[in-house]
């Protein structure tokens, strides 16, 4: 019988041992013979079940996987280790995939040590440039006022307003104009949003990924509108008068005022109140911009003081660099793609480069200049860079001109986010996709990266005290959730928690007016301790002074009713 | 002083001809990807309802049956056809697609047909038993005929409750008092099984796949038997708690075995290791009346008394998906379709009801760009399942009042059960009794 069970493999005899798989084999004279512990049912499926070896992946595991040999769960700790394991590897390939893309990005580059790329001039980049990148440098002549331009997130198109109220949105490649209106009312500042076709005018952002149209008045109201579905989402009372400076982090789409008190606010739907507030200007704000190109860490902001301030978002403790502009009037200031600033004030556009833009220096001086550019129309009221492209627009009051800036624009995008190439289906596309992954308005944080990551743990544990041993060593109590606790213990944390008759008025007018109090048994009880701790203290000092050892007390009758340790 | 400034080739980014698709170019850096994880959630949520959405799981009812319907069995090498026995003494085949009966035997038995199976060699004949003592042996075939009187029939001592047949011979076992084996050309039964000491009743009998001469039964004794033919002998004998009422071998893991349970639990048992289950199911309000593996051994189906039908992942005991209907009554049978894409279950309705294995599975033809996507949708939710909103929207399922109530007075009942044992061993001495675990309690003897 037993023969046939063998041969059977299937169920074995019940008395045997249940079988061990780590036994080392030490018997090496017989190597071909089929190891007695391997399991039959397993080896045979095994074989059909494994990933065929074309399919492995055959490199090594790159460093620093953590492993989760403490897990005891063998099911929780294989899915996590595999997950790992495949996160490591999903980022090696990304750190390969950074060879595939295709254009570089553009730069002046010295080869004289006594030369200086701020010397350069318009007339040199356009002529060194190629002919498709050469037509980034124009001139447009308008009239109504000082204009005011916006690149949609592509680059492709522009949208342009005058303070009189003249609007026009076009195609500056082709030059194909898409809506010119004249509005016939004084017009402060444009916005796409989510593509070329819509747009809006006054002081605005909108915030793409969520959808959101922030606009704010001269009454000083944060208004927080959906554009998807008209509502407005939340309203915003900002308490410090009208705003002439806003700008968004396209990071974390918080949206950043600057006011006329030379405040700087940062706002999210979610917060009543600013979720930061400081003092950043002796005047009014006119001008702020954050950095895309470093993850939104650094803002730049414009006084009418004439300063201009770099700030780090992560440590609101004074400016990282700050400096004064040349002549008078509202400076104007704005970030590229890829970390270049610049700065319009007077009849001057300067622009400088990363990283010498955020290293702390202390003397008020501009940081080195990049390049530099003289625009005679005054004044200078909007400076935007192009993106993916090498471009540069600035507004002023004969109309607008665009110059070249070479490095400022990110070589490369991606069709998944902005495709200045994009066709009339893609665009289509991309928007229901866009509508479909509409970030609620309600995880707008400072932090982006919060959603995904682990709840901090809950206030209400069930923790006891740290137990402290003899080495003085501290080990928390194994704590056990509220959930496992038994019944008869859940109950009587239920009770503790339980807030019953805080809240009644006497109690709360009592509790007021006990904060300025002595209780004459609460300073006694202090007293009492106080008296003990300083008495430990001296008996500690006696036992150091003779010497570490313990003053022996005589034996007495009464040590027997004393309280064993 | 080398001035280069940046200029994109509109070639590599425009199709080359008209009709070509655009090219389409990446960058990886995340920084030209904000909020990428904020918005892979909301993918997530959105991918978890439509998921539910989409849940239309229902599919067709099959009528033909007068009284309730007993036992199902799907015809090897067919996924369209399908037998049923009745009460009334009826077997019907099914065709699942076109929804029409194949071949009808009204009176194929006196009182119910308790088990049915096909012989291997392309289904051609069909076997029935009931507890009027006879096996019969039918003749079935596509072109929608009625037999009149079966090829033969086996006359037995007594009411027979299950059958099954050989993987490759032509072999047949069949449970009554004791588990018999039948040759299709002997009108005797050639052997008789039983375990020395037991005088039960066998209500199930089944044989291994793979390993084509074991066979498992189930008694009334609480039981779950191993016989092999080759020795004729009963090899294992386990005696549980409760008894079960119906078992399904693995068609993957041959040493597999799943039971279902009077308890309200399924288990699933290695067969060399039978003093504990290796995974115990729990969602069932009632009794478990069946149990069946899908054809790939990932998942299983059970129907039970409280009137539902659940789908089950292998080796996760908990959560599983669950079918009702208003008007389906105790579920008796059912099995796996044999392209693990269909569920069929029959009820004391009088109905053979088709699922979906899939709630939300799209019928008809799936476009390689619709099949990535649902993958992708389906990646996504298990990803981001730690989250608590998505996983509220997966997990929520609406359940009939009944059920709803007797679920909640379950979960009453033993949290009760559980407090009361917790405060008996804080009484007690310290290391006087241990907790035991749901797993060691099941298995009350193992005998051999």
């Amino acid at each position: 019988m037993d023969a046939l069970i063998a041969k059977a493999d299937a169920i074995q005899p019940l008395q045997k041992k249940r079988k061990t798989y780590h036994t080392s084999a030490p018997s090496s004279s017989k190597t071909k013979s089929p190891s007695k512990n391997a399991d039959p049912t397993l080896s045979t499926i095994a074989k059909r079940t494994s990933i065929p070896k074309s399919l492995q992946d055959s490199r090594p595991l790159p460093e620093d996987v953590p492993t989760y040999k403490h897990i005891a769960n063998k099911k929780l700790r294989t899915h996590l280790s595999r997950q790992s394991e495949q996160g490591a590897r999903a980022k090696a390939l990304v750190e390969d995939a950074e060879m595939l893309l295709m254009d570089e990005a553009g730069g002046l580059e010295v080869e004289d040590e006594m030369d200086r790329t701020w010397r350069v001039g318009q007339t040199d980049v356009v002529q060194n440039s190629g002919q498709e990148a050469g037509k980034g440098r124009r001139e447009f002549k308008l009239d109504g006022g000082p204009y005011r331009s916006r690149y949609t997130r592509n680059g492709r198109h522009l949208a342009i307003v005058g303070r009189m109220g003249h609007v026009s949105t076009f195609d500056w490649q082709s030059g194909t104009v898409h809506a010119e209106l004249q509005l016939e009312e004084t017009c402060r500042d444009i916005t796409f949003l989510q593509d070329h076709s819509f747009f809006a005018a006054t002081r605005l952002e909108f915030l793409p990924y969520h959808w959101l149209l922030a606009s704010v008045g001269n009454p000083g109201y944060l208004k927080y509108q959906d554009t998807s579905t008209g509502q407005l989402i939340a309203e915003h009372r900002t308490k410090l008068g009208a705003c002439n400076a806003m700008t968004q982090n396209l990071h974390n789409a918080v949206i950043h005022l600057g006011h006329q008190n030379g405040c700087i606010t940062l706002w999210t739907p979610n917060l009543p109140h600013p979720a930061v507030q400081l003092l950043a200007h002796m005047g009014p704000v006119v001008s702020l911009s954050v950095d895309p190109s470093e993850g939104g860490r650094y803002m730049a902001s414009a006084g009418r003081d004439g300063t201009v301030k770099v700030w780090d978002c992560r440590n609101w403790k004074g400016a990282v660099r700050e400096w004064t502009v040349r002549g008078g009037g509202d400076p104007e200031v704005e970030w590229s793609q890829r970390g270049y600033l610049a700065v319009a004030s007077s009849g001057n556009v300067n622009i400088y480069h990363p990283p010498s833009i955020h290293t702390p220096f202390h003397i008020r001086t501009p940081p080195p200049l990049y390049m530099t550019h003289p625009i005679p129309h005054r004044p200078l009221t909007s400076v935007r860079f192009a993106p993916f492209q090498d471009v540069l627009t600035v507004g002023h009051a004969a109309g607008l001109s665009s110059i070249l800036v070479p490095g400022s624009g990110e070589p490369n995008f991606d069709s998944r986010e902005a495709d200045p190439y994009e066709n009339k289906k893609a665009r289509s596309e991309r928007e229901v996709k866009a509508l479909l992954d509409k970030i609620q308005p309600d995880l707008i944080t400072l932090d982006p990266e919060l959603i995904g990551t682990l709840a901090p743990v809950s206030k209400l544990t069930t923790e006891v005290t740290p137990v402290i041993d003899a080495k003085g060593k501290t080990t928390p109590r194994t704590e056990v959730p509220y959930a496992r606790l038994p019944r008869i213990d859940r109950l009587r944390e239920r009770e503790k928690r339980r807030m019953r008759g805080k809240g009644k008025s006497m109690k709360r007018y009592l509790r007021k007016q006990r904060k300025n109090v002595i209780d004459p048994a609460a300073v006694n009880r202090r007293s009492e301790k106080a008296g003990k701790t300083r008495e430990e203290k001296k008996r500690a000092a006696a036992i150091a002074a003779a010497g570490g050892q313990e003053e022996k007390k005589k034996p007495s009758a009464l040590d027997r009713f004393k309280r064993s340790k | 002083m080398k001035i280069s400034v940046l200029q994109h080739d509109p070639a590599a980014h425009l199709p080359m001809r008209h009709g070509d698709p655009t090219p389409v170019s990446r960058n990886l850096n995340p920084l030209m990807h904000p909020f990428s994880r904020a918005r892979e959630r909301t993918r997530a949520l959105n991918a978890a309802k439509m998921d539910r959405m989409f849940a239309k799981p229902f599919v067709a009812a099959l009528e033909g049956h007068i009284d309730a319907v007993e036992v199902l069995c799907r015809q090897p090498g067919s996924l369209t056809s399908l037998a049923s026995g009745s009460w009334d003494g009826g077997i019907i085949l099914h065709n699942l697609s076109t929804r029409k009966q194949i071949t009808s035997i009204p009176q194929a038995h006196k009182g119910k047909v308790s088990g049915l199976c096909f012989s291997p060699d392309e289904g051609k004949r069909l076997l029935s038993c009931g507890v009027d003592r006879n096996i019969k042996l039918w003749a079935v075939s596509d072109d929608n005929t009625t037999p009149e009187v079966p090829l033969s029939v086996f006359p037995g001592k007594a009411a027979f409750n299950s059958i099954d047949h050989h993987r490759t011979e032509s072999l047949f076992a069949t449970a009554s008092n004791t588990v018999q084996i039948w040759d299709e050309t002997k009108s005797a039964s050639i052997s008789n099984l039983t375990f020395p000491t037991s005088t039960e009743t066998i209500t199930s009998v089944r044989f291994n796949m793979s390993e084509s001469s074991v066979l498992a039964s189930i008694g009334t004794d609480r039981t779950f038997t191993l016989y092999d033919i080759r020795t004729g002998k009963a090899e294992r004998r386990v005696v549980m708690q409760m008894r079960s009422n119906a078992l399904s071998w693995s068609p993957t893991f041959p040493t597999t075995v799943l039971l279902a349970s009077e308890d309200h639990n399924l288990y699933t048992f290695d067969i060399r290791h039978l003093d504990s289950p290796t995974q115990v199911y729990k969602a069932h309000v009632a009794a478990v009346m069946s149990c069946d593996w899908s054809p790939t051994g990932l998942e299983f189906v059970s129907g039970g008394w409280d009137r539902t039908v659940r789908i089950w992942q292998e080796g996760k005991g908990r959560q599983p998906e669950v079918y009702h209907t208003k008007r389906m009554q105790r579920v008796t049978s059912s099995v796996f379709s044999a392209d693990a894409r269909f569920v069929m279950s029959s009820s004391d309705d009088g109905n053979v009801r088709i699922w979906k294995a899939k709630a939300s599975d799209k019928l008809g033809v799936v476009t390689a760009r619709e099949r990535a996507a649902m993958e992708y949708r389906e990646k996504l939710k298990d990803r981001w399942r730690v989250d608590s909103e998505i996983d509220r929207v997966a997990r929520t399922r609406h359940l009939p009042k009944s059920v709803h109530q007797t679920s909640k007075l379950k979960t009453a009942m033993l949290e009760a059960r559980r407090v009361k044992e917790e405060r008996r061993r804080k009484h007690t001495r310290v290391g006087e009794s241990k907790p035991k675990p749901e797993k060691k309690k099941l298995v009350i003897a193992e005998q051999s």
